[in-house]
């Protein structure tokens, strides 16, 4: 079953084309991985995929539903550096962010959402963490923290945007553990820079450069590994 | 006499205080929000344009007889309307959002400077608006004050984590469901209904002293957003009251006085280390 259809894919930031007509699908249980140059529209189609964005032309469809309408099912996970450090929360409240669809409308959270920020928070080894400041965690372990408050929603399609950008080798291990653990059980989408470990987990590899390559991993040129990106030389060889 | 014997035999003076507490939760309530989702320059926006609504009330009141338009309605129908102009645009206009907050900012300053310039004897009036005067404060003005205090405790009560949800990340209370939009202007306007009641303590421009530096020293001292309230509350109430004291004693101008006040204290309290942050790994 195809969890993603975009089908014709057109946007634009007022005259500026980021991304010409694209068409892909995503099949349930797939880990897939978006990469390309800065600029390139990888967080643009993140953006189109969870319908923050409007395409101009062409169609989405997650889940036969359109981006706003699947929101219910997915997840995202955001750079660390979105975030203000300072903010005054503890690790629990960012994670119950995952449970707000569940919110009474008197504005409180029962006990199978407790139950839930803990079983997530365990999942990712931050289970003694639940009431630190989220501010005085590093890199790595906030980063593991919003994977927990994506997983406490129980979606069925994961949305990644770079998160390993900013986290040290054994963080960087760590979080790739957990997604290949997530495979088959729910969809990833992930954006990544990092393509040298990328490649080694995911099942597709798409390259985004205003257009959209679909690529088999193990065929991954390694002057993009390297950050160095040019359209692909033998498409219909690395077509998967 | 010093203030406490002052306090304890003068009425005037007992109302001033249950005044400056009464301001001191909605600020210290609101500001945390204000601090925390960095939009200071809009709430100083909201607060200037009501001078527009206070002018043009008074005006009308004192000019044309309109004896039950009391400013206060005025000042309140400028600060939800300017606060709902300012979100509109931040979410549907954010390229020319500075822009337009700085307009909201002077255009209400000049639109009530010229509503009270043409009241005979205004003064004192605008002054006292401007500045604020604490000791100004009638029984009537407290039972609005307490009452839109209860107001915005009721609602931050029900509404507090949605809030904090759309301080600390928008686009993931989008995705769950959450009405951001609404909850945003929602926001702006409790952010307009506190600037009313600061009116009475400290003015319309020294505003936020008073909502914005007590959160800012209340923000280094917890992790949690709901302890940062707290803790802006009681700064609140101890700044107020103890620039009352000083103003008391140095004979100087209350609402000046007890800004002049928070804004030292704010001063020294960044040559500590944030207990909170220094940990970081």
């Amino acid at each position: 079953m195809s969890v993603i259809i975009v089908e014709n894919l057109f946007f634009a930031y007022s005259m500026d084309d980021v991304l010409t007509d694209i068409s892909f699908k995503i099949e349930a249980g797939e880990f897939v991985g978006l990469f390309g140059p800065n600029g390139g529209g990888k967080s643009t189609l993140l953006a189109l995929l969870m319908g923050f964005l409007k395409p101009k032309k062409g169609s989405i469809r997650i889940f036969e539903q359109s981006p706003i309408q699947a929101r219910s099912q997915m997840a995202w996970v955001p750079q660390t550096f979105h975030f203000d450090r300072h903010f005054p929360i503890s690790v629990e409240e960012v994670v119950l962010g995952g449970r707000l669809s569940k919110l009474s409308w008197m504005g409180r959270f029962g006990k199978s959402d407790s139950a839930a920020v803990s079983a997530s928070l365990e999942r990712v080894g931050m289970e003694n963490y639940k009431e630190a400041p989220f501010s005085i965690l590093s890199g790595g372990q906030a980063q593991r923290v919003l994977i927990a408050r994506a997983l406490a929603s129980n979606p069925s399609l994961l949305l990644l945007d770079e998160p390993t950008a900013s986290v040290d080798y054994a963080a960087q291990a760590e979080i790739y553990r957990l997604l290949t653990s997530l495979k088959k059980e729910i969809t990833v989408v992930m954006v990544t820079h990092d393509l040298h470990a990328a490649v080694k987990h995911v099942d597709k590899v798409f390259c985004v450069q205003k257009n959209l390559i679909p690529m088999a991993p193990e065929k991954v040129c390694e002057h993009f590994a390297m950050g160095l990106y040019h359209a692909p030389l033998k498409i219909g060889k690395e077509l998967s | 006499m010093n203030f406490i014997e002052a306090f304890l035999s003068s009425p005037v003076l007992r109302m001033a205080v249950l005044a400056a507490i009464g301001a001191s939760f909605a600020s210290g309530i609101i500001g945390s929000y204000v601090v925390v989702k960095r939009i200071v320059s809009m709430s100083g926006s909201i607060a200037h344009s009501v001078l527009s609504g206070l002018g043009a009330a008074l005006w009308l009141q004192r000019v044309h007889g309109l004896h039950w338009l009391h400013p206060i309605y005025g000042a309140f129908a400028a600060g939800i309307l300017s606060s709902l102009i300012i979100g509109w645009v931040h979410l549907y206009y954010r390229e020319r959002e500075d822009a337009i907050i700085a307009m909201i900012w002077s255009v209400g300053m000049a639109t009530g400077v010229i509503f009270v310039s043409q009241i005979p004897g205004y003064n004192v009036e605008l002054m006292n608006f401007l500045l604020g005067n604490v000791l100004w404060v009638s029984s009537w003005d407290l039972g609005v004050l307490f009452l839109l205090d209860g107001l915005i405790i009721g609602v931050v009560f029900v509404y507090h984590k949605r809030f904090l949800a759309l301080c600390f990340d928008e686009k993931q209370a989008q995705l769950q469901g959450l009405p951001v939009g609404r909850l945003y202007l929602l926001l702006l306007s409790l952010i307009a209904v506190s600037v009313v009641l600061l009116i009475y303590v400290v003015g319309i421009i020294l505003v936020l002293s008073m909502l914005a530096l007590p959160a800012s020293i209340a923000g280094s001292f917890t992790h949690r957003l709901s302890r940062m309230m707290g803790i802006a509350v009681l700064l609140n109430i101890a700044f107020s009251i103890g620039g009352m004291a000083i103003a008391y004693r140095l004979d100087w101008p209350a609402g000046a006085t007890i800004a002049l006040f928070s804004g030292v204290i704010y001063l020294l309290s960044l040559r500590f280390k944030n207990p909170i942050t220094s940990s970081r790994p």
